[in-house]
C-alpha cells in the first residue's frame, strides 16, 4: 500500500503538467474547434527562450515569466497572421497549418539553440536535493520539486478557472465557445476573444513545457513530445472542450502512467515495461471511454430541448 | 406602395433600409430589399420559407457582407461590424433564439449585457427575472435544460440586456406550440406598448404577424413585394389567398 501512494503522488506531478498543456489545447479547441498540433513544439520554443534568458543572468522564474509573456504576444500573432486567413478557407487548412508549426518550432529549436539537440541543462524550480521531500505514514515519501509543481499547476488552474467565471473575458470566451453566432450578436469582438484564447493558451504551454524541463533538469528537442501525445490524449479523455475535463484527464493519465510503469518494476524489478507501455494502456482507457461516452468525460454532449 | 423616405408624419424612420442585396458566396438572395420601422412601432416582415427573412436579419445586424444603404437614426451602419451594430443600439434575437445552452440562465442576460459597463446590469437582470419570472427560479441552470418556450423567453430577455432602441426577432414562433407562441407575441406587444420598444419581428404565421404589427412588409424571393399597414395588407387580395388562405 505504501508503494501505491508513492505511485500516485509522483504520478499527480506529472499529470498535473499533462493538465497544463491539454488545458492550454482546450482553451483553444473550445473558441474555435482547432487541436493545436503545434501546441507541445510551440511550449518548447518558449522553454528554450526560457533557458536562454535564464542563462544571460535572469533569474529562472522571472525568466518563466518573461518566455510567457512573449509566448502570448507569439501565440497571438500565430492565431492573427496564419490561423484566422486559413480557416476562412478550411478547418482542413488549419490542421495542417498547426502540423506545420510544429515542424517549423521544432527545427527553429535546433537551429538557434545550440546543443538543443543533445539537451542543455535546465535550472531546477523547487528544492530538490535527495532529501527534499516531506515523509508520509505509510512510509510514502512526496518531493518538494513534485508538491512544487502541482501546487504551480493547481493555482494556474484556479486563475484560469476565475477568469472563465468571473471576468467578462471570460464570459465571452464562454460565449464564443458555447456559440459564436450568438456571441456576435451580443456585440462580443469574436476575432479578439480567438486571438486571446491562443495567446493565452501559449503562455499556458511555455510555463508548462518550463516544469517538465525543471523536473528533467534538460530540456532537449525531443522534451515535448511525449508530452504533447499525453496531453492531447488528457485533453480527449475529459472532453476536449471541458478545463475541468483536461484537469481530470492529465492527472488521471499521470497516475496511470505511473502506476503502469512502476508497479510491474517493483514486481518483476525489471524494466520491460517502460513509458511505452504506459501510453499504449494509457490510450487503451481512453479507447474505451470514448467508446462509452463519445464525448469524453466532461465533454458537452449539448443537451438542447427544441 | 413603395416606401417613401419619411413617414406620412415627416419623421425619419428609426431603421431605414434600401436596395439591400446580400447573399451566400455567388447566390444573391436579397435583391435591392427597401423597409423602414418607425420609432416605437411593431413592424413584421411576413414571408414563407426560404423568401429570405432570415438573410434581411443577418445583413441588418451585419453578420453577413450587404451592399445597399442602412440608416439606423440617420446613422449609416452598411458598413458596421455586428458588435458595433449592437453599440447603435440593435439587438438580435436570432431563427432556432440562440441561447447560450452552456451557460446559465442568469449568465446568459449577463452575455447580452456585454456591451454596457456598469453597476446597473444587475438591477436590469432582476427586472427582467421581474418579467419572467419562470426565468427566475431557473437562473442556476443552464439554458440548454430550458423548454423551448422558456428558451425564446430568456433570448428575448437577453437581447434587451444590452438596451437595444430596436429589436429584431427572427422567427420566434418556431416551433412553440400555439399557446406558448400567444404568450410570447403577448410580451413583445406589452414592450411595444409600455416601454415604446420598437420592434422588427419576421415570421411566417400571417395571423400572428397580422394580429401584431403597425405595419408588415410581405417578402418573396428577396424582394419587398407589398407594404402597408396591418389592414390594408389583410385586405390585399393576393397576400390573403398567399399567405392567409382564403
Ligand atoms: N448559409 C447559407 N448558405 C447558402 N445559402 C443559404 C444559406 N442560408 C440560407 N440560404 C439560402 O438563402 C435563401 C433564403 O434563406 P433564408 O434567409 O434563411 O430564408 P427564410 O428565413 O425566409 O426562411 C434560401 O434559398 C436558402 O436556401
Ligand atoms: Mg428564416
Amino acid at each position: 500500500m505504501g508503494h501505491l501512494l508513492q505511485y500516485v503522488l509522483n504520478g499527480l506531478a506529472r499529470g498535473s503538467i499533462y493538465s497544463l498543456i491539454a488545458l492550454g489545447l482546450v482553451v483553444i479547441y473550445r473558441g474555435t474547434g482547432h487541436l493545436n498540433f503545434a501546441q507541445g513544439e510551440m511550449a518548447l520554443f518558449a522553454t528554450f527562450g526560457a533557458w536562454w534568458i535564464n542563462d544571460h543572468g535572469v533569474p529562472l522564474w522571472l525568466a518563466i515569466m518573461i518566455a510567457a509573456g512573449g509566448a502570448f504576444v507569439v501565440g497571438g500573432v500565430i492565431e492573427f497572421g496564419l490561423i484566422r486567413p486559413a480557416g476562412k478557407k478550411s478547418p482542413f487548412a488549419v490542421v495542417v497549418i498547426t502540423i506545420g508549426l510544429f515542424q517549423a518550432f521544432n527545427s527553429l529549436s535546433g537551429l538557434l539553440f545550440k546543443g538543443a539537440a543533445t539537451g542543455l541543462p535546465f535550472g531546477t524550480l523547487f528544492p530538490n536535493k535527495p532529501t527534499d521531500f516531506f515523509r508520509l505514514p505509510g512510509g510514502a515519501i512526496w518531493r518538494y520539486e513534485y508538491v512544487g509543481v502541482l501546487v504551480t499547476v493547481l493555482v494556474i488552474t484556479a486563475l484560469l478557472f476565475l477568469l472563465f467565471q468571473k471576468t467578462k473575458v471570460g464570459l465571452a470566451m464562454r460565449m464564443v465557445a458555447n456559440n459564436p453566432d450568438s456571441a456576435k450578436l451580443a456585440g462580443v469582438p469574436t476575432n479578439k476573444i480567438l486571438m486571446l484564447s491562443w495567446a493565452l493558451s501559449a503562455s499556458i504551454g511555455a510555463i508548462g513545457g518550463c516544469l517538465v524541463a525543471g523536473i528533467n533538469a534538460n530540456v532537449n528537442l525531443g522534451t515535448m513530445f511525449g508530452v504533447f501525445l499525453l496531453a492531447s490524449a488528457a485533453a480527449t479523455l475529459g472532453g476536449l472542450d471541458s478545463p475541468l475535463g483536461a484537469v481530470v484527464g492529465g492527472l488521471s493519465l499521470g497516475v496511470i502512467e505511473s502506476l503502469v510503469t512502476n508497479y510491474p518494476k517493483s514486481w518483476w524489478g525489471s524494466t520491460y515495461i517502460g513509458a511505452d507501455t504506459a501510453i499504449a494502456v494509457a490510450f487503451l482507457i481512453i479507447l474505451v471511454v470514448l467508446l462509452v461516452r463519445p464525448s469524453g468525460l466532461f465533454g458537452s454532449t449539448r443537451v438542447e430541448r427544441v | 406602395m413603395s416606401p417613401e423616405p419619411t413617414n406620412a408624419n415627416g419623421v425619419a424612420p428609426l431603421l431605414d433600409v434600401r436596395g439591400l442585396t446580400a447573399g451566400y458566396g455567388q447566390v444573391q438572395v436579397l435583391q435591392g430589399l427597401n423597409l423602414r420601422v418607425a420609432q416605437g412601432e411593431v413592424a413584421v416582415i411576413l414571408g414563407a420559407n426560404g423568401a429570405g427573412k432570415t438573410t434581411t436579419m443577418r445583413a441588418i445586424s451585419g453578420m453577413i457582407a450587404r451592399k445597399g444603404a442602412i440608416t439606423f437614426s440617420g446613422d449609416p451602419m452598411a458598413k458596421r461590424s455586428p458588435d458595433e451594430i449592437v453599440r447603435m443600439g440593435i439587438a438580435q434575437v436570432p431563427q432556432g433564439r440562440g441561447t447560450f445552452t452552456d451557460l446559465t440562465v442568469e449568465d446568459n442576460l449577463r452575455a447580452g449585457a456585454f456591451v454596457r459597463k456598469g453597476a446597473d446590469i444587475e438591477a436590469d437582470i432582476q427586472e427582467w427575472f421581474d418579467v419572467f419570472p419562470r426565468l427566475r427560479e431557473r437562473r442556476e441552470q443552464k439554458a440548454g435544460s430550458l423548454s423551448g418556450g422558456e428558451q425564446q423567453m430568456l433570448a428575448i430577455a437577453r437581447a434587451l440586456m444590452s438596451r437595444p432602441k430596436l429589436l429584431l426577432c427572427d422567427e420566434p414562433s418556431l416551433g412553440l406550440a400555439p399557446i406558448i407562441t400567444q404568450e410570447l407575441f403577448a410580451v413583445l406587444q406589452r414592450l411595444n406598448a409600455e416601454r415604446g420598444l420598437s420592434i422588427l419581428i419576421v415570421e411566417q404565421n400571417a395571423n400572428l404577424a397580422l394580429g401584431i404589427a403597425h405595419s408588415v412588409f410581405v417578402l418573396e424571393t428577396g424582394a419587398i413585394v407589398a407594404s402597408g399597414t396591418a389592414e390594408e395588407i389583410s385586405n390585399n387580395d393576393a397576400v390573403r389567398k398567399a399567405y392567409l388562405g382564403y
